[in-house]
């Protein structure tokens, strides 16, 4: 099968936004922090860096003849950008140690190693049909990474072992591990679609077949383990909900799904009652003005960060979000919502939604359902883990650890985050019209 | 009908929202988050797809729609937190108490000049200074009313007095046009607003000499107008020593920091702002407003006589007269008795009285309320539990200036102010002005009556009874040539120590009104430790300039 390289203009056209911001941005940062207005090139070393790697991207696409959707990469693009701004906005105001380099030089690194992995992923993943066969692979090596950071990982402060330290860097392999998770489920839930869609009789009782019940408990124990053992109520919802969207797609049965959340509810509702941890995370969600300078003190600042926001924001550079304990990772969105405003903060909220609604679109054309459900799987990955996360930022939810996808600081969850990018291009191609 | 149900659903959802926002006050309220449950489930009646869709793509919409209907719930928790509730969670943080530190208030003082605080002169008391190594910094410089500005120190995340009440209009926060909403907007260099004190600088200087190392307090106000032209406390503290900077060095901070845990931790109060935050017994000060009340309700009059023959027993309580000027003298005129201060016969008026209405004169002319003024104050108390003004004991005690009164000096001069403004209270106020950079004016206070204490008759029996006091009473000591004086000295008993010295007065002259209130801690006798600060101040205050 040949095909002719075509130009992908409408892409190419809609990434001057996002280069255009992060031009506008980094030069507000830059110019904000010296308090003057002379400004030289070099300031813009960072932006034109990101801009040739996305257009690179761009190139690259063309070059390897991807029919892909044009649309997804520039949302990607401009929510990245405004990670990479809030990372060089915020890197001079945060005092690390123990560091290979400054938060913004990391980022920055970490951004172009994604865009290496999303080409690499673009160029690798032609068939589908050979990650099917894998399925298998797929799940031992999401329990073995899993097993082996429980066993020799370090806990980074969140009272669980989350991480793999290798000197300067640390990994999260759990990031990692969801994608591992979806690339099988779509296998294994594509297998058994048949059956899985039927049910049987047991006394007066329609109960659902095995295939369909056995995961179903295995996933829902393992996730509560997660809450239980590593205080990781985010991870264990997340992982939870990819699981019940994937099942829901294939069997099409609302109530097994809504009687999977009850029991995860139920589950929840018991390890508030028996672990304080977990139970102090409600507390501080419900009241964090009890205890303003204690454990209160993340959302409150976050609270502050928000209001002082207003329509308009401070402006890229002029706010304070270093108030916020751990803004970098946990409160990405509020720092961005205290320079952006409430304007720019909705419209991020809007960028999520865009990406999630356009993933979905891509998927409900794609004929083949083993892609098909694994491209809803991945799309649900990227929209609820910022859904969680977006939602401990604004209190709707406790607020839990887990990362906003291109816009929290951390290598792992980026890298990963442009390896489901990579998958979702090339799953696109297979979409009707 | 379908249509029909969504479009309600939609609207029923708005309506929703709407009282969530009005009932509750914060974002993850319980009430409000059930609410949000509602709202969800109504979004997803009315974003539910009315065309019929491929068994195979009906799974998908749904799970889009799930999302949806989350993101949209996020969004309405950024409007309330951004818009909605800003103002509430913005005031929540900057009440003292809260233990809340808002850094971003303080960030103003990174790319704006701040306003300087002024005295009624011109004299400066606040302003910012760049020093040699190129930090702007808050200097105070005249002591004696350093303490007034109070301080504002970005770097101790912590600010007072004027600094804190006028923060807004001293950072250039506060948006008076559309000019200064765009200098906001484009983050250009803005230079608060300076604010003019009503303060005279003579007069505090002359009462912070008087007072020199005593604890005590002092109130000059211009009774016509209600203008403080002095507030003196003793002691204060250099408020320079507590400003520092954002980006101060950690000593700097931490140097600050011990002279802030210092001043608390300092048993004499140094950071309590004593003529309007600090709650004393009155002592015989306070016949001044039991007088009132018995003119006003026409227990007595001026004349009208009464019997002291040295000792009252009250049930079992013997209440002994220290005060006649001449022990073989038994019967006294109210007048006399208000010169001389005799508690026998201020008891017997109080028992008169009764409770009710002693009770009702003190909150006419402000007891237990919180005047209105530019600086947190403290009200003033009758009593501090209801029951104790139902013994007669209680009621005669408390007729006297002792019993559970608490009063600042601003509360005692108010009254003494109504006293010669024909019964209506002014409201005080420091502020006089505010001013931009280039000297022209923002807006200036207009003098207005906080309320009305008592009537005209009763307001020219009292000053009769004032004057009286200082022409042949035992104030004699604070007349002044060419000027009328009314006062009334008093010695209030405390617990443990030395009574404290207390004068309240008013002075006229050429058309010019001002009273006086002193109170000096565990001074002694009224008389001779209150009354001459209180003379000085007057005579300064009245001299022609």
């Amino acid at each position: 099968m040949t095909r002719e390289a075509r130009l992908r203009w409408l892409e190419l056209q809609l990434l001057v936004v996002p280069a255009a911001t992060s031009l506008v941005g980094l030069l507000t940062i830059y110019l904000a922090r010296r308090g003057e207005t002379r400004w030289s090139w070099s300031d813009l070393t960072v932006s034109l860096v990101f801009i040739v790697a996305v257009l690179l991207t761009n190139l690259w696409l063309t070059v390897l003849r991807v029919r892909a959707d044009q649309l997804l990469l520039p949302i990607v693009v401009m929510l990245s950008c405004l990670g990479l701004l809030l990372s060089q906005r915020l890197g001079p105001t945060i005092s690390e140690t123990g560091v290979w380099a400054s938060l913004s030089q990391r980022q920055l690194a970490y951004l172009l190693v994604a865009f290496v992995a999303l080409w690499i992923t673009v160029a690798l993943v032609r068939r589908f049909d050979v990650l099917r066969r894998l399925r298998y692979t797929w799940a031992v090596a999401a329990l073995g990474l899993t097993v082996f950071t429980m066993l020799f990982g370090t806990d980074l402060g969140s009272g669980a072992r989350l991480w793999i330290d290798l000197g300067p860097i640390t990994l999260q392999p759990g990031e990692l591990v969801k994608v591992l998770l979806v690339l099988f489920l779509a296998g294994y839930l594509d297998d058994h679609r048949e059956l899985i869609a039927s049910s049987y009789q047991v006394g007066p009782f329609r109960l659902p077949p095995l295939p369909y019940l056995v995961p179903l408990v295995a996933m829902w124990g393992i996730s509560i383990l997660a809450v239980v053992l590593q205080n990781d109520l985010g991870n264990a919802l997340l992982l939870f909900g990819i699981f019940l969207v994937m099942l829901y797609v294939v069997s099409g049965r609302p109530l097994y799904v809504a009687g999977g959340l009850l029991a995860f509810a139920a589950a929840v509702a018991v390890a508030l009652r028996l672990f304080p941890r977990v139970d102090q995370r409600v507390q501080i969600w419900l009241d964090p003005w009890a205890k303003p300078s204690g454990i209160g003190m993340q959302p409150v600042q976050a609270d502050l960060a928000f209001a002082h926001g207003h329509i308009l924001g401070a402006g890229l550079g002029f706010g304070y979000p270093q108030a916020i304990p751990v803004v970098a990772t946990d409160y990405a969105f509020a720092a961005l919502a205290e320079e952006l405003g409430s304007l720019g903060s909705v419209a991020i909220v809007g960028l999520y939604v865009a990406l999630v609604m356009r993933g979905l679109f891509i998927a409900v054309r794609i004929r083949h359902s083993y892609v098909r459900l694994l491209s809803i799987g991945l799309v649900s990955v990227l929209g609820l883990q910022a859904l969680i996360i977006l939602a401990g930022n604004v209190r709707l939810l406790p607020l839990t650890g887990i990362t906003l996808p291109f816009i929290s600081a951390g290598g792992s969850s980026l890298i990963t985050n442009f390896i489901i990018v990579g998958l979702l291009l090339r799953a696109s191609e297979a979409a009707r019209g | 009908m379908w249509r029909l149900v969504q479009t309600s659903a939609m609207l029923a959802s708005l309506l929703l929202i709407t009282y969530g926002v009005l009932r509750t006050d914060d974002r993850a309220d319980p009430r409000w988050l059930l609410l949000l449950a509602f709202v969800a489930v109504l979004w997803s009646v009315a974003l539910w797809p009315r065309a019929p869709l491929a068994r195979t793509a009906r799974p998908v919409v749904h799970v889009g729609l799930a999302l949806t209907v989350g993101f949209g719930l996020v969004a309405i928790q950024i409007v309330r937190a951004q818009l909605l509730d800003r103002e509430r969670i913005l005031a929540r943080a900057s009440d003292p108490t809260s233990g809340v530190v808002d850094v971003r208030r303080y960030l103003g003082q990174r790319d704006a000049v701040r306003g300087r605080i002024l005295m009624r002169d011109g004299t400066i008391v606040a302003q910012d200074v760049v020093g040699p190594d190129g930090q702007r910094r808050r200097v105070y410089e005249r002591a004696s009313a350093a303490y007034l500005a109070g301080y504002y120190s970005p770097g101790l995340f912590g600010a007072t007095g004027i600094e804190a009440a006028y923060d807004d209009v001293l950072s250039g926060q506060a948006v008076s046009n559309w000019r200064t909403w765009l200098d906001g907007i484009l983050h250009r260099n803005r230079r608060g607003n300076d604010v003019v004190l009503t303060i005279d600088p003579e007069l505090q200087e002359l009462g912070q000499t008087e007072l020199a190392d005593r604890t005590g307090a002092i109130v000059v106000l211009d009774a016509d107008s209600g203008a403080v032209l002095a507030l003196v406390t003793s002691p204060g503290y250099d408020p320079n020593r507590l400003s520092v900077p954002l980006g101060a060095t950690r000593e700097d901070i931490e140097r600050a920091r011990a002279y802030l845990r210092s001043l608390e931790e300092d048993g004499r109060g140094p950071l309590l702002l004593r003529p309007v935050q600090g709650l004393y017994v009155p002592g015989s000060t306070f016949k001044t407003i039991t007088a009132a009340a018995a003119f006003e309700f026409g227990i007595a009059q001026p004349d009208t006589v009464y019997r002291d023959d040295g000792a009252l027993a009250i049930d079992s309580r013997v209440i002994i007269e220290q005060n006649r000027p001449d022990p073989s003298r038994v019967s006294f005129t109210v007048r006399e008795a208000y010169g001389y201060s005799l508690n026998v016969v201020f008891a017997q008026i109080g028992l008169q009285l009764g409770s009710q209405r002693l009770e009702a004169m003190a909150r006419a002319v402000g007891f237990g309320e919180a005047i209105p003024f530019d600086l947190p104050i403290a009200p003033s108390q009758i009593a501090g539990t209801p029951e104790f003004l139902t013994s007669r004991v209680g009621i005669a005690e408390t007729a006297f200036g002792q019993g559970q009164l608490l009063v600042t000096p601003l509360q005692m001069a108010l009254v003494t102010a109504a006293v010669v403004r024909d019964g209506t209270v002014p409201e005080p106020f420091l502020v006089q002005e505010v001013r931009r950079p280039d000297g022209s004016l923002v807006e200036s206070r207009k003098p207005t009556t906080w309320r009305r204490a008592f009537g005209q008759g009763t307001a020219a029996q009292v000053r009769d009874l004032m004057i009286w006091s200082v022409e042949h009473g035992y104030a004699r000591n604070a007349r002044i040539e060419g000027a009328v004086v009314g006062g009334k000295t008093g010695t209030a008993e405390v617990g443990s120590g030395a009574p404290h010295a207390w004068f309240v007065g008013f002075g006229e002259r050429d058309g010019k009104r001002v009273v006086v209130a002193v109170v000096v801690e565990h001074g002694g006798s009224g008389g001779q430790v209150a009354l001459p600060i209180a003379r000085a101040l007057l005579e300064a205050a009245l001299a022609p300039r």
